[in-house]
């Protein structure tokens, strides 16, 4: 029962659990041992599977958990992250771009519909550093809060906002300068 | 120079801008938000920012986007639960 169970579960999930990790990693190697890592930890953990939610969204929470894991092992020290390229000393920007105005009314609708959009907001969060990555996707994907974040990766809650902060910056000049100064 | 002046004073863009991602979690004390609420009030290069945040929160809310650039085709899946089925002997 419990090999048929599991063996339907890597038939089904494989496919969606594996670009869960893919996206969330960004390498395809690692994203498989992940993956490979989950089902062996469903397999043994069977047993305290209570049916009560959908395998997959089980499966999900243990591809996190893992994928947390794997950050804590290959981060093992708090980051720095420095701001000196969008602020001086005082604190104050340091380049008049961010003034741009965006000309957007309805901007979530009209932006997602574009595909040329899409394709820049992409490249552009795929440009961050693999580190700030992770925290950002994990922390949008469940639309989880930043404490469980933090927690999970063992990183201090300031160091998430600052994780957070930086990474935004960099989207936000990103977007700057590969889609609205061009518009 | 007034801003300058105003950075020293009450919060620099820097620190506001931190705030700005504490108050998007919903997680800023009322004495943060109270600075925050200020500095944004009269600092323009922030209150665009704060816009433009938010507009981003927005976009990357939106379950769109997770599929990244790794490219998964179905031979690779086919791999991988070939390895997964023989690992775990099932």
């Amino acid at each position: 029962m419990k090999n048929t169970t599991l063996k339907n579960w890597v038939e089904q999930y494989s496919g969606t659990l594996l670009r869960r990790a893919a996206y969330l990693l960004s390498d395809k190697t690692e994203a498989e041992d992940v993956v490979q890592e989950v089902f062996v930890a469903a397999f043994s953990s069977y047993d305290s599977f209570d049916g009560k939610s959908k395998p997959l969204t089980w499966l999900m929470a243990i591809l996190n958990r893992k994928v947390a894991d794997f950050y804590r092992k290959k981060y093992k020290t708090e980051p720095s992250i420095k701001l000196d390229h969008f602020f001086d000393e005082s604190g104050f920007w340091k380049n008049n771009d961010v003034l741009n105005a965006w000309n957007v009314s309805n901007a979530e609708a009209e932006l997602l519909d574009n595909t040329d959009f899409i394709k820049i907001i992409t490249d552009c969060i795929e440009d961050l550093p693999v580190r700030w990555k992770i925290p950002m996707k994990m922390y949008y994907l469940e639309e989880k809060k930043a404490p469980e974040v933090s927690q999970e990766l063992n990183i201090s809650r300031t160091n998430l906002w600052k994780i957070l902060q930086r990474s935004r910056m960099q989207l936000r000049e990103c977007l700057e300068f590969n889609w609205f100064i061009k518009l | 120079m007034l801003k300058k002046l105003m950075n020293i004073m009450f919060l620099s863009c820097c620190e506001a801008t931190l705030l700005m991602e504490k108050r998007c979690a919903e997680d800023i004390s009322p004495k943060e938000n109270f600075r925050l609420s200020l500095h944004i009030r009269m600092c323009k290069w922030c209150r665009i920012y704060q816009e433009k945040l938010e507009i981003l929160d927005g976009i990357l809310k939106i379950k769109f986007f997770q599929d990244g650039k790794v490219n998964i085709n179905q031979s690779d899946i086919q791999l991988l639960k070939d390895k997964v089925i023989k690992n775990l002997n099932i």
